[in-house]
């Protein structure tokens, strides 16, 4: 059971892919074509960015529930500040302020001591009425037409959310995986008082690991609102749970100190493939809410299953 | 000396302030809304905020037992809807009497395996309930295709706008009957006493012979009966259920009214009477934001605010007690 778990663990994603693709192909012919699967990909793409994010919160042992709020936070910024100063500045303005979000969060997690659940709940709160509150409750129309070459535009033959979500993809493994930052992430989500004592600052790691989720989430916001050329506040609602379900179904251990960023890709586009496959049959909005839901609870139970049957070899002796 | 002298006036302002601190800021709120508003103070208002009050408060017992046991529900809300509209639907098959039952069993239902999930798979409450959260709210749109279900049957509708002796709010009563009970079984009986051993060290209750999944069950089936009769009453206020709208942001004003009341969230320390007091608290500050026509979205802020500083508050008491470090 334990090597099943361990082979589940590394492979069990591509395994799910594979079901879900050959399932796909059978179910409908137009599957296989260049068009679908960049499509399937790209629909992926934009919770897989926000899951990087979210997989290093998890595996500092934080949590971020604030991440919908800022999409919105962020679009409703890009949407006001476009026409007065320009594209560009208006994006970086817009990020800066959603990072200034998540360095809050840090700042009350760290300082105050305050449970992380509790104050990204609290500050997703304030941030959705901080939103309403600046739109005036509207919806603001862009009318810079060039605005929309980031969500909607193409670079060799490939959309822009793919090759953002390559770049981010790069910088967060070298991020996680091959610099001390990295390090430091996984050892104060494997235990914080063992990392304070060996020296860690383990106050500004956690600030920035929440800067860099509101980034992420900032970034997907962006995207978003290029494609829908509207600054909508309450955009993106529940995308939080998908963003979580990216996480741990990629394999990302809720106990923290353990991060997969490749397992969140491949989630993400797995995720992305059963949306694909619900709207071919046809099923309401609703059903895509249950089927997050449900594949969620799934992912948990193999968490949960996994972790029991390790505790179990440990005891037992045998080395896992 | 002059050490220990601090000491002890800092746990004397942290026992006054654990006894008599949220009291204390209920009766400003209301003095202050009185004073700037004079529609407010009228016992007509103050009824209906003790009934609208019903809304949070019920549920925040159970949700005060969840989190001294040291977990979390945030499924609740959606929880809430579900078994609104399962309930009334029930109404023209079987009669208000049984409907009324049967909703009640169905919360239950809902609650406990929520229960299972978090024991038996040993997943974190907060992951299992967000999940959830999003397939009972699913299911209820599926259940019902989005559309209200409209409830006639006077049974129910007593539930939330009958009044004994034409006067006092039914909720008001049903409200005071579930905090005796509650009271009753957390202080007066040996679950109760299961309840806060597990939630203050759940390995020594465990080897001390408690069986802690059952008790963590339990909790969160109470959690779903609470959530139940919170259904009933306000589907019965509403006069009709409907699968989107109710219960947004329940669980969040919920947190906020338990966390508020002084319940630790790392478990075991709960104060029943705190919970109450903290939703009347929420209830009336929101009726007089309202009155006073304060945004709707500021009020949302509010919301979040408090809960922060709620949290932040409670640390100090904490501290102030001499019982952790801020």
């Amino acid at each position: 059971m334990v090597k099943f778990l361990k082979l589940y663990e590394k492979i069990g994603i591509f395994i799910l892919i594979v079901l879900a693709g050959i399932f796909l192909a059978i179910a409908n012919p137009n599957f296989l074509k260049t068009d679908t699967i960049l499509n399937i990909i790209t629909q992926g793409s934009y919770g897989i960015i926000v899951a990087f994010g979210m997989v290093l919160a998890i595996t500092s042992g934080g949590f971020d529930l604030s991440v919908d709020a800022v999409v919105g936070l962020t679009s409703v910024f890009l949407s006001l500040l476009i026409p007065d100063i320009g594209i560009p500045s208006a994006i970086i303005i817009s990020i800066i302020i959603s990072c200034f979000v998540g360095f809050l969060n840090g700042v009350i997690i760290t300082k105050f001591g305050v449970n992380p659940l509790i104050t990204t709940l609290s500050m997703a709160t304030i941030i959705r009425g901080a939103s309403l509150l600046i739109a005036k409750g509207r919806q603001i129309p862009i009318s810079a037409e060039k605005f929309s070459i980031i969500g909607t535009g193409k670079i060799l033959g490939i959309p822009t959310p793919i090759w953002v979500m390559l770049v981010l993809f790069v910088i967060f493994y070298l991020l996680l995986n091959q610099s001390p930052f990295g390090r430091h992430i996984s050892a104060i989500g494997s235990n914080e008082s063992a990392a304070r004592i060996s020296g860690l600052n383990v106050t500004f790691v956690k600030i920035m690991v929440y800067v860099l989720v509101a980034l992420t989430a900032s970034i997907n916001g962006v995207i978003r609102t290029s494609q829908a050329m509207i600054g909508i506040p309450s955009m993106a609602p529940g995308f939080t749970l998908l963003v979580i379900t990216i996480t741990i179904l990629g394999g990302t251990s809720l106990s923290g100190g353990k991060g997969n960023l490749i397992g969140a890709v491949f989630a993400g586009i797995f995720i992305s493939m059963i949306y694909y496959g619900l709207n071919l049959v046809g099923v309401q909005y609703f059903y895509q809410l249950l089927s997050v839901g449900l594949i969620l609870l799934f992912a948990l139970f193999v968490d949960g299953l996994r972790k029991r049957y390790l505790e179990a070899a440990k005891i037992k002796g045998i080395r896992v | 000396m002059d050490d220990y002298r601090l000491r002890q006036t800092k746990q004397k302002f942290g026992v006054f302030w654990g006894n008599f601190g949220l009291p204390l800021i209920f009766i400003i709120l209301v003095a202050v809304f009185s004073i700037a508003n004079p529609n407010y103070a009228t016992s007509y208002n103050f009824l209906n905020n003790l009934s609208f009050s019903s809304y949070v408060g019920i549920s925040a017992i159970g949700m005060t037992f969840v989190i001294m046991t040291g977990n979390f529900d945030i499924s609740i809300g959606s929880m809430l809807a579900l078994v609104a509209v399962l309930g009334s639907s029930f109404i023209p098959r079987v009669g208000g009497v049984v409907a009324v039952m049967l909703t009640l069993l169905v919360a239950c239902f809902l609650g406990f395996i929520n229960g299972i999930f978090v024991t038996k798979l040993r997943i974190p409450a907060f992951i299992t309930t967000l999940g959830m959260l999003f397939v009972f709210r699913a299911l209820a749109f599926i259940y019902t295709d989005n559309v209200p279900v409209y409830i006639s049957d006077r049974f129910w509708l007593y539930f939330g706008n009958g009044k004994l002796f034409g006067v006092i709010p039914f909720p008001i009563i049903l409200m005071g009957i579930c905090y005796i009970l509650a009271y009753l079984l957390l202080r007066k009986s040996p679950v109760g006493r299961y309840i806060i051993a597990v939630g203050t060290n759940s390995r020594a209750a465990a080897l001390s012979g408690i069986n802690v999944d059952n008790i963590k069950i339990l909790v969160f089936t109470l959690m779903g009966l609470f959530v139940g009769i919170s259904a009933i009453i306000n589907s019965a206020n509403l006069g009709s259920a409907n699968p989107g709208l109710m219960g947004q942001d329940y669980e969040f004003q919920v947190i906020t009214a338990v966390v508020l009341g002084g319940t630790a969230l790392a478990g075991g320390n709960g104060s029943l009477g705190g919970s109450l007091v903290a939703a009347l608290i929420l209830t009336f500050l929101n009726n007089g934001m309202g009155l006073m026509q304060v945004n709707s979205y500021w009020q949302l802020v509010a919301t979040g605010l408090i809960m922060i500083f709620a949290v932040s508050l409670n640390k100090l008491k904490f501290y102030l007690l001499g019982q952790g470090e801020f």
